[in-house]
């Protein structure tokens, strides 16, 4: 039998949620982000603006929240659409604090303890790391989805409390409607519904008999997905972001192509995110006990963040108080509140048990660094998380109310007195607010926008830029397509050549003019000439005929004018050439003489493996591939077996880049599988500074080498410099590289 | 009026603005608007639609 609402049962405190909520998004704002940050945050930004459409499922409905963000006139695109983010996560936990409220009503009677219980439970869910450093930059749509949660998560409670009354059934069939609004946001929407069902299940089992009533709510359901409509229709418009490319239309945007069979297809493997060729569960990419202990691992990160390891015994002695706080709290939900507790419990055991199973993750970027040859996820995925790291801080602080309720009815005092004077209990609700401050904190972090300019302004204008995944190629749209910076560069990024989407959609975009008023003084003093062909030469059905891969195992030339390449498969990623390889050579081949050709120099070793080391010239930050062997003067210094360098070029440039001062300003970077980033900047100053120290150059070289120490101490470096030599920095991990069919494995 | 007929004239009085303001929506995203469009999108699923749901 499951308990309601007693009558009695104080109303809730809607006014006092509202309170909490503010002072959550003061936080916030004290916490937030000037602009773009690293990751998928450049592309959500850039999607929001010009809606577009992101990465699969490509969210429409977040696209849809963004772009009306972009249009509210305070501060910059960037700040608007974090501080998207940043209402989201304070308006639920206001939620959390009428949940929490609640559950104590039922055992508090002081309506201040109950106000301090509830409190600490938005004041736990919004400083629980993940959840903070989420909040204060919008770098995924997992804040939206929290709000979804919430909001559902709130109606489920007023609809267990009467679920006979008057609107009960409204409320269910606008549930269902908002479960459907959520899956349009991100496929975790529909995560809360097994919650729901339970709920409606344990209160009232014949609900589900009502077949008028269960038919509305399939049909509110499938209101709520109706916002996909939003993608086929965008994308028949060819955005500048037009990811998957979900439309027919090849031109502009028709009632035939639109109802097509093609568009149908591509929708329907955008929604269905086919591109990443997930394995099935049933072929685990990591045991589960491993894939439990991520879990773990990002739920010790939520109560002190420790990013370098420093207090790793005290990360754990308070991840354990505060999972047995959770379970306390979990417990004393059961007994204290059953019918909000069908709810909520489903709910953190589907976030928490049924999505470590589902998302079947290999191991984490950062879990068990012992253990070199396993599988890895290309970097730390707590975000995953977030809806239970949320979730479990209401019942850590329902656990709290509980450990203070304990010791105060054995403290000898009278009415208020007990409660007053073990108060402070509560304040270990401030331990992650305190611990989390300077990891979750995004205040003054202008380094991402600082780095898409500089690497864009390496390039000369009109040029190609091959950028290798997410962290050399967001920043870039967004700097491009948000901020009007540098639009006359084409950057082509090799994990989405892949794709047969992203061929077209380069071959669709329009060229640019140069602003050179705008651009790095190295420009400046002569005309460039806009060119008049198009980036590739081929036409849309030649791009979509360029295989996934040519069986090619042993060294390939590539000739073009004075250029001549040995192509080594074997140095490549795949062992052959994949669709990528062979599409950078045809914009290679296409645009010599034409465009200024440049490979990024986050891209690791890709120049030398297709062969063009003597043709390559590193001028700051990428390297520009020549029509001919490159020189040796006094300009065009050759580094030993990776190319030439153009000092002065390199120089010239340097002096114009944001990024190595932001960087050493911030004092830290934001995780190790970016590094990649700094480790560039870092890279380049020790090269040039290494090639002016030859030249006689001291002063200039010991400024630089200081520059390049003090940004490898910022960002914890240092060690990958110990043998300061002119290899190639590391490769920048491209995230989820999507690709349109299983690749060779390499030999 | 009755009650019992001003209340349903009411949710359906509603029910068909939230329509109205999607429709528009969708036509103005059609024709690429990305001004109006995305405004009346959101302004349909995030307000029209829900009171729509409960309105009486």
């Amino acid at each position: 039998m499951t308990s309601s609402r007693p009558l009695d049962a104080p109303r809730p405190s809607y006014g006092a949620a509202a309170i909490a909520g503010v002072l959550v998004l003061v936080l916030y704002l004290l916490t937030l982000a000037p602009t773009t940050a690293m990751w998928d945050t450049s592309e959500y930004i850039t999607a929001a603006y010009t809606l577009g459409i992101p990465h699969p499922p490509g969210n429409p409905l977040f696209v849809l929240l963004g772009r009306v963000a972009t249009l509210v006139p305070l501060g910059s695109v960037a700040v608007r659409v974090n501080l998207l983010a940043a209402l989201c996560s304070a308006g639920t936990a206001a939620v959390w604090f009428l949940v929490a409220e609640r559950v104590l009503a039922q055992w508090f009677t002081l309506r201040w303890a109950r106000y301090a219980g509830a409190a600490v439970a938005a004041l736990l869910s919004a400083t629980a790391f993940t959840v903070w450093n989420q909040s204060v930059v919008n770098e995924k749509v997992y804040t939206v989805s929290l709000a979804f949660f919430a909001v559902v998560s709130w109606l489920t409670v007023l609809w267990c409390d009467d679920p006979d009354g008057r609107r009960a059934d409204r409320i269910l069939v606008l549930i269902a409607y908002l479960i459907g609004l959520g899956y349009a946001n991100h496929p975790a929407g529909f995560l809360v519904g097994p919650a729901v069902a339970v709920a409606v299940l344990a209160r009232r089992p014949r609900t589900v008999l009502r077949w008028k009533l269960v038919l509305a709510a399939v049909l509110a359901l499938g209101l709520g997905l109706t916002p996909f409509a939003v993608e086929p229709i965008r994308a028949a418009h060819h955005p500048a972001l037009n990811e998957g490319e979900p439309t027919g239309c090849t031109e502009s945007i028709g009632f035939k192509c639109t109802f097509s069979s093609t568009t149908y297809s591509r929708l329907m493997d955008n929604i269905n995110r086919v591109q990443y060729a997930k394995p099935s569960l049933s072929e685990r990419q990591a045991p589960l006990s491993a894939q439990a202990g991520m879990w773990w691992l990002y739920f010790k990160w939520q109560w002190l963040r420790d990013a370098h390891g420093a207090q790793s015994g005290l990360q754990l002695v308070l991840a354990v108080l505060f999972f047995g706080l959770g379970v306390t709290g979990g417990v004393v939900h059961w007994r204290r509140d059953r019918a909000s507790f069908w709810f909520f419990g489903p709910l953190i055991f589907t976030v928490t048990a049924v999505l470590v199973y589902y998302m079947n993750f290999k191991y984490g970027a950062s879990q068990a660094p012992e253990l070199s040859d396993v599988p890895r996820e290309v970097r730390d995925r707590d975000y995953f998380y977030l809806w239970s790291y949320s979730a479990w801080s209401v019942w850590a602080a329902l656990g709290l109310a509980a450990l203070w309720r304990t010791i105060a009815v054995r403290v000898k005092a009278d009415g208020a007195g007990r409660w007053l004077t073990t108060a402070p209990i509560l304040l270990l609700g401030a331990v992650p607010l305190v611990g989390n401050w300077r990891d979750a904190s995004r205040a003054g972090e202008t380094t991402t926008r600082e780095w898409a300019h500089d690497l864009l302004n390496s390039v000369e204008p009109y040029g190609i830029l091959i950028t290798l995944g997410d962290n050399d190629t967001f920043p870039l749209w967004y700097a491009q397509e948000v901020e009007g910076v540098r639009r006359d560069v084409t950057v082509a990024v090799t994990s989405l050549l892949n794709t047969d989407w992203y061929p077209r959609s380069l071959l669709r975009r329009p060229i640019v003019p140069y602003d050179a008023a705008k651009g790095p003084a190295a420009y400046r003093g002569r005309a460039w000439p806009m060119p008049t062909t198009p980036i590739f030469s081929g036409s849309v059905a030649q791009l979509d005929s360029v295989p996934e891969y040519v069986e090619l195992r042993t060294p390939q030339l590539f000739q073009q004018g004075n250029l001549r390449a040995v192509v080594d498969p074997r140095q490549l990623e795949y062992g052959v050439p994949v669709r990528s390889d062979l599409l950078v050579l045809q914009l290679l081949k296409d645009n010599y003489g034409v465009r200024p050709f440049y490979i990024a120099r986050t891209t690791g070793g890709y120049v030398q493996a297709l062969g063009l080391t003597p043709y390559a010239l590193m001028q700051g930050l990428a390297n520009k591939i020549l029509t001919g062997p490159a020189p040796t003067n006094a300009d065009t210094v050759a580094l030993g077996g990776v190319g030439h360098i153009d000092v002065q070029r390199s120089l010239e440039l340097w002096r114009g880049y944001g990024g190595p001062a932001s960087i050493i300003a911030r004092g830290d970077w934001v995780d190790r599988p970016s590094v990649g980033i700094p480790v560039t900047y870092i890279g380049t100053a020790l090269i040039i500074g290494q090639v002016l120290q030859q030249q006689g150059d001291t002063a200039k070289a010991d400024q630089l080498r200081r520059t390049a120490v003090d940004m490898a101490q910022a960002t914890r470096t240092l060690d990958m410099f110990m043998e300061p030599e002119r290899s190639p920095p590391p490769a920048v991990p491209s995230g989820d590289a999507p690709r349109s069919a299983p690749l060779p494995v390499n030999p | 009026m009755p009650r019992s007929f001003a209340r349903p004239d009411r949710a359906r009085l509603l029910q068909a603005l939230a329509a109205l303001v999607l429709l528009a929506g969708y036509a103005d995203l059609v024709a690429g608007g990305v001004r109006f469009a995305p405004m009346l999108l959101v302004v349909g699923y995030f307000v029209l639609i829900p009171v729509a749901l409960l309105a009486r």
